[in-house]
């Protein structure tokens, strides 16, 4: 159980955040510069926060109230600095064995070995960092921060220095760390998928603030706001009206269609009618209807629309289509309405390239409101 | 021909280097790496003794550590005297050296990641620890040639030296002093022959020290 409540004023720049979480991995997921990394030197005693409180299991690490301030080496916290701060001086053996000064010799080097043995490091316990690659860098880091055994480990940007292919291995790499010592972790990072990948509980950062922590499906499905959904790149986040509002479902108009949406189960929004509504629709879930099928049942397809392929990308595997609805007035976005992805297959069967004019149907389930 | 002044001025800068890594080390490291009242007070402190005339040091030091200074006074009574004796020249060298050593530490220290230091206070260890085995380990090149620079200021010292120690000879006249003596009473074989032995040295340890720093990991 890990609590933090902290102020820190810096010029410029104000953190104020609060959150806790039960998760044996904790994502802290924001923009750049929205305060993540500052929350973690707090955690770990570096930065002194200005108020607030900081609490890991029963211990209180920091309490401006009572006077309480333990210092980095009290803590008991393992840190992964972004670019891993290895020490250049010394081997990879020294290097892990560095956080076990206060154990006698021989225990020292059999726990430093052990940890080497674990992280299949062995082999390079007398390099020295500089001749080391970025992922075998990543692991050494971990072992260091690891071989204490802390009661939390922190990692900042833990992918930052490596090239994109390595950065999915050693994102499911580390996961496995992670599982298989279970250490409780914090993980400050920038990339959604990383932190979905990697944590249990997400806490979204926004300058300086939080503005949602959930668990990571809640998060996914349902972002608190606006902000929250494009904070993490969620395409088609839209803006419409409200027609009708129940507890479970939601009637709203945008762009001359009705839609209609499932209101969320667990915070049941009962906007008045005519309210401004925001909303979101993943890409992945708009179905294009094929035109050589009759449907046998017309309720099958919901949220009917019509409208034209002005634009489509090419993302390796899957396409990315530009809708534009036949609809008077300016687009949604700029110069098209949505953004729909099919996987590739689908673009060939369908001959999109071709054709371009289609209806389209979305599920009210895959329509997610976004509270004001 | 009398070698004395050799040896003596040998035995002062060592001396003197050995006070000067024992004093300038800790104050380069409280410049390079923390915040305090008066920081800008000893920065600008520590510059001086580059840029005051020798002689106005060595007369201040010696109103200080003479007999009726207030320092010279506290010495005397434990017995120690330092106006006109080697450990005068000692700490004329050190005030006239300490400059070099510490602007060079300063710079090595300032060059080392913080996030070297704040990993190893992570990792448990106090601050004592974090210098001694992340701060001087990745600084030493830089201590190093800071401490050999300041090692040939004290070897080449003179004004200060002068004035604080005088010109003794057999007891205090240190190689530059000497050979000012002989070029004045016009022994200029003596001269030539300290003037080149004091040139090769000091050109033999910069060279070596060149090596040294260019060494990396």
């Amino acid at each position: 159980m890990l609590s933090v409540i902290l102020t820190k004023q810096l010029p410029g720049f104000t953190l104020d955040v609060r959150w806790d979480s039960r998760d044996a991995v904790t994502g802290l997921f924001g923009p750049s510069g929205s305060g993540k990394t500052l929350t973690l030197d707090c955690l770990a005693g570096l930065v002194r926060p200005d108020t607030g409180r900081i609490v890991l299991g029963e211990r209180v690490l920091f309490d401006a109230a009572a006077g309480v301030d333990l210092a980095p080496r009290h803590r008991r916290l393992g840190y992964v600095f972004q670019g891993y701060a290895l020490f250049p001086h010394l081997t990879v053996a020294d290097n892990v064995a560095f956080g076990l000064g206060a154990r006698p010799r021989a225990q020292r080097r059999r726990r430093a070995a052990e940890v080497l043995e674990r992280l299949g490091l062995s082999a390079l316990a007398r390099r020295r960092p500089g001749e080391l690659s970025g992922g075998e860098r990543q692991r050494v880091a971990l072992g260091r921060a690891l071989a204490p055994e802390p009661a939390l480990l922190l990692l900042d940007e833990p992918f930052s220095a490596l090239d994109l292919p390595l950065r999915r291995t050693l994102r499911d790499d580390l996961a496995r760390v992670l599982r298989e010592w279970g250490t409780a972790a914090v993980i400050v990072t920038h990339d959604f998928t990383e932190a979905y990948r990697l944590a249990d509980r997400i806490v979204v950062y926004d300058g300086g603030r939080v503005v949602q922590s959930a668990p990571r499906a809640e998060l996914l499905w349902q972002p608190a706001s606006e902000a929250v959904a494009r904070i993490m790149g969620i395409p088609n986040v839209l803006h419409g009206t409200v027609v009708k509002a129940t507890p479970d479902r939601i009637q709203l108009r945008w762009r001359g269609q009705t839609l209609e949406a499932v209101n969320s189960p667990v915070r049941s929004y009962l906007p008045p009618p005519g309210a401004p509504l925001a909303f979101f629709i993943r890409p992945e879930y708009v179905r294009l209807i094929r035109k050589d099928r009759v449907v046998a049942d017309p309720r099958h397809h919901m949220n009917l629309m019509l409208g034209e392929v002005v634009a489509d990308e090419d993302f390796g595997t899957t396409w990315t289509l530009r809708i534009r609805l036949d609809e008077p007035g300016p687009p949604a976005q700029g110069a098209f309405d949505l953004e729909v992805e099919v996987p590739h297959l689908v673009y060939e069967i369908l001959e999109i390239e071709r054709d371009r004019r289609w209806e389209f149907s979305i599920h009210r389930g895959s329509i997610h409101v976004l509270p004001a | 021909m009398d070698l004395f002044p050799l040896w003596l001025s040998l035995q002062v800068s060592f001396v003197a280097t050995v006070f000067t890594l024992a004093v300038g080390v800790p104050v380069a490291w409280a410049l390079g790496r923390r915040t305090f009242a008066g920081r800008d007070l000893l920065a600008a402190l520590v510059v001086t003794p580059l840029v005051l005339p020798p002689t106005v040091l060595g007369y201040y030091l010696l109103v200080l550590v003479g007999r009726r200074g207030p320092v010279g006074r506290v010495l005397d009574s434990v017995g120690i005297e330092l106006a006109f004796t080697w450990k005068g020249a000692v700490l004329a060298a050190c005030v006239g050296s300490i400059p070099l050593l510490i602007r060079a530490a300063q710079a090595g220290f300032e060059t080392v990641d913080r996030r070297l230091e704040a990993a190893a206070r992570t990792l448990g260890r106090s601050e004592w620890s974090v210098f001694w085995s992340v701060t001087l380990p990745l600084a030493w090149r830089s201590v190093l040639a800071g401490a050999v620079l300041a090692f040939c200021r004290a070897f080449g010292d003179f004004g200060i030296t002068l004035m604080v120690a005088g010109s003794i000879p057999g007891r205090t006249q240190t190689l530059p002093l000497a050979i000012y003596d002989h070029v004045q009473a016009n022994r200029m074989p003596e001269a030539n022959m300290l003037a080149l032995v004091a040139a090769g040295l000091v050109i033999a340890l910069l060279l070596g020290i060149g090596r040294l720093v260019r060494l990396r990991y």
